[in-house]
């Protein structure tokens, strides 16, 4: 390694600063290279891209990270010959320097957290450079070769530059996260103090000023801290403008994009979990939306289709939704393909278009365009507590509308008691109550169910499903629902509404389905947080009678857990690289068992959705969709969260080994300790015995 | 070497000094329903929620059987409470008397009268070895 790169040990702290404020520029380049392919302001905007590209280039240099001060030099030569706004700007030049914004974010973010980066700078050295010998010849000179780059001392920036408003300061996450615990605690440590003022006084401590003023100012210090997490949504709008704008090109489709109430807050963490989702929305909307230009013409729209994403704040919910002036759903196509009657409603069958339809996914495809991975949308929401709904107009376009909890950091729940213990139910997933007053508890196809609404619905005990075995199950019955599935759950008594601080349990205990977290309470016990959908799929499995036949619809997948014991065990290959594809498929079919194969997360989950298997062996670094995001993705799945998931890694590190298992993984392999014996042997672990 | 001396029923476990928090007495778990058996609950300590752990169930050991103080520590992956069932105290380990025998341990010293088994903590709190324990 060049030495320059660690010049001093405290290095290592700047570089991450510098990553976090590298990060937001790189933003600002995206947006006005975007820009750039307007019209209007060409100078002015290749000015102020210039500018970003050499502060960049200055504080790459300060931080010591020569590779990535030579590559903002690189992208300046790129954009430079376009400054006097003589040269038109292609659209190539934009595609270039996106990818080369790409890549500068890829090399500093792993430069940001000490990684090893020289391969992808190099890469990236080499298509700009390329990019650049093919500028024109505007009088400017050419390209600096690289060995010019290395050895100018660009000049540093005079003082630390916030990027638009001078009253804005970067702040680490984790500092906020620590101010509202810190806030948090103040609260509890209020109350308890409280208990003791009254004791002490034998008055109520509301009848003191001091102690009111300082419950006031408390709550609102909370509030106010509560709201530094919060981020507008144009900060995910700029991918998503770019993600319609390169596939657009692509499909050679005219495609414009509007926003509209971007400036509304919401959540950094919801935020960063909505990014899948909704660029899943958008590029299915350019995708399978939007016709081509000329068939466009022909049905007499606008020769370009426009894609909208509008933003708007209801209650403690964001509403996104993105829609589109495409060809809508095709709804029969929908009902055909889902098996749905035709006593059902346009709008009954088109939810269907978010069934994880397993055998019949591929065929909604095919004849309306749309269906596949909308379950995986689906499912993503869920995890955020969120919904997603559909609103059709064929051959006018279609809206999707996704509504989230504008914080996932406060929850408003319903607290019960179950023997001795008390839980927080997020109120979000409880219909209804059913009080115990009600007929005792009725009986139907060998299971207890109770009425609720004129339907009947099976019932579990709390402590049933939990296996605690401490409550009497006397008291009422919650109605809980998670999207189709609907199930009641009694406890021994309901205590009331809470607004929950959802803690997470931190990194030590293994995930468990049916926690979503846990609370401080302001006597400051802890109040464990459960995951509705978890309740509801472990009820049905708790109290499945074993002679009668559950009516499983035909749509239905044989579940992961204890599954029948079949003829060959099968296994899903996930891996971009072609020979290490092979390789393992040879030694999996070798030992016995059925072999897929998939190139990437995105295609791995596509196979899954069409038929399940017992195990998923895959890569980390994979385009599109990696390793981790997948082994989520199928832990968030309602049918696939049981499959077997074993990560095969080409890094050794515990982080990386920690971050499989936090997504769910069930094993590791490092790829520098792989062969056929360690294969075969976490494979035959995993699924208890050979195939 | 002096090490903080966490006692568990007949046994006593030694913890490095410097990854040692702070110690809890008489702690109130909340029990986590489907937890591995080694997790006895979850305790705020300073705002923080913290799992409580059994060394005895952890090092397949015997589990202990109360919890009269708990002791915060440090360890790779987070922060965690280990269960002891009487006054932890800091004191100086002497010799080595014996190779370990649980996976975790890297040597059981004589501590004035005691035997007490030094713990390698990143090893004994890892994640995976919880979720299996």
């Amino acid at each position: 390694m060049d030495p320059a790169e660690r010049p001093f040990g405290h290095d290592a702290e700047f570089r991450g600063l510098f990553a976090e404020e590298a990060q937001g520029r790189l933003d600002g380049l995206a947006e006005s290279l975007l820009g750039l392919e307007g019209t209007a302001g060409r100078v002015e905007t290749v000015t102020a891209l210039l500018r970003e590209a050499h502060t960049l280039k200055g504080g790459s240099a300060m931080v010591g990270l020569p590779r990535v001060t030579r590559l903002a030099h690189l992208l300046e030569d790129l954009l430079e010959p376009y400054r006097d706004g003589r040269a038109g700007i292609s659209a190539d030049l934009v595609d270039e320097a996106l990818a080369a914004v790409d890549g500068l974010r890829a090399v500093i973010d792993a430069a940001g957290r000490e990684q090893d980066h020289e391969a992808e700078a190099s890469a990236l050295e080499e298509r700009l450079l390329r990019a650049a010998a093919r500028a024109p010849a505007a009088g400017q000179a050419p390209a600096a070769p690289p060995e010019a780059a290395r050895v100018e001392v660009p000049p540093p920036p005079v003082a630390p530059t916030p990027r638009s408003e001078a009253s804005t300061v970067a702040v680490p996450v984790a500092r906020l996260d620590e101010l509202v615990r810190l806030v948090t605690e103040s609260s509890s440590a209020l109350l308890r103090t409280g208990h003791l003022l009254a004791e002490a006084t034998g008055k109520p401590p509301s009848t003191l000023t001091e102690f009111r003023d300082l419950a006031r100012t408390l709550g609102q210090l909370q509030e106010l801290t509560m709201r530094t997490r919060m981020v507008p949504v144009s900060t995910i709008a700029h991918p998503l403008h770019r993600a319609v704008r390169d596939l657009a090109r692509s499909l050679g489709r005219e495609v414009a994009w509007e926003v509209s109430g971007d400036d509304t807050e919401i959540d950094r963490h919801v935020l960063d979990r909505l990014a899948d989702p909704l660029l899943h929305l958008v590029r299915n909307a350019v995708d399978h939306g939007i016709e081509g230009p000329d068939e466009r013409a022909a049905a007499g729209k606008p020769r370009h289709g426009t894609v909208r994403l509008r933003a708007m704040r209801l209650g403690s919910e964001v509403i996104l939704v993105i829609g589109d002036d495409g060809r809508g759903i095709d709804v029969d196509a929908v009902r055909t393909a889902t098996d749905a009657g035709d006593e059902d409603d346009d709008e009954t069958a088109l939810a269907g278009i978010f069934r994880s339809g397993v055998s019949t996914a591929r065929e909604v495809t095919d004849v309306s365009g749309r269906g596949v991975g909308l379950d995986v949308v689906r499912a993503q929401l869920e995890a955020i507590r969120g919904r997603v709904e559909v609103h059709n107009d064929p051959g006018r376009g279609c809206e999707f509308r996704l509504s989230v909890p504008i914080t996932l950091a406060v929850v408003p729940c319903l607290v019960v008691r179950c023997g001795p213990r008390r839980y927080a139910v997020p109120a979000q997933a409880v219909l209804t109550a059913v009080s115990a007053g009600d007929p005792a508890t009725l009986h139907a196809g060998g299971r207890p169910m109770v009425m609720s609404g004129g339907r009947a619905l099976p019932v579990t005990d709390l402590d049933a499903i939990l296996g605690s075995g401490e409550g009497g199950g006397q008291g009422p019955a919650l109605v809980l629902s998670v999207l189709t599935r609907t199930h009641a759950v009694r406890v021994d008594a309901l205590e009331g509404h809470r607004d929950v601080v959802l803690k997470s349990l931190g990194g030590l205990l293994p995930r468990l389905d049916v926690i979503a977290g846990a609370t401080i309470e302001a006597d400051g016990s802890v109040l464990v947080v459960l995951e509705p959908g978890a309740l509801i799929e472990r009820a049905r499995r708790t109290h499945r009678p074993a002679a009668v036949t559950a009516p499983i619809p035909a749509t239905a997948v044989p579940q992961g857990a204890p599954s029948p014991p079949r003829s060959r065990r099968s296994v899903l290959v996930v891996d971009d690289a072609l020979t290490v594809r092979e390789l393992q498929r040879s030694i999996l079919e070798r030992a016995g068992y059925e072999v897929r194969t998939a190139a990437d997360g995105l295609e791995a989950l596509s196979r899954l959705a069409e038929r399940p298997v017992d195990l998923v062996l895959t890569d980390v670094e994979m385009p599109r969709m990696d390793g981790f995001a997948l082994t989520e993705a199928i832990r968030a799945h309602q049918v696939l969260r049981n499959t077997a998931v074993l990560v095969l890694s080409s890094r050794s590190g515990d982080d990386d080994r920690r971050r499989g298992l936090e997504a769910g993984a069930d094993g590791y392999i490092v790829k520098s300790a792989f062969d056929q014996a360690t294969l075969l042997d976490a494979v035959d672990r995993l699924l208890g015995g050979r195939g | 070497m002096r090490a903080l001396l966490v006692p568990v029923g007949d046994d006593t476990y030694a913890v490095p000094v410097a990854a040692a928090r702070e110690v809890v007495s008489a702690p109130r778990p909340t029990p986590v329903p489907t937890a591995p058996r080694c997790v006895r609950g979850l305790l705020n300590v300073r705002g923080e929620i913290v799992p409580l752990l059994d060394l005895g169930a952890l090092l397949g050991a015997v589990p202990t059987p109360s919890c009269a103080y708990a002791v915060v520590v440090d360890s790779a992956a987070g922060r965690s409470a280990l269960a002891a069932t009487a006054l932890p105290e800091v004191s100086e380990l002497e010799d080595v008397v014996a190779a370990p025998e649980l996976h975790g341990a890297l040597a059981v010293h004589r501590s004035g009268a005691r035997l007490v088994t030094f713990l390698d903590l990143d090893s004994v709190l890892d994640p995976a070895r919880i979720a299996g324990a």
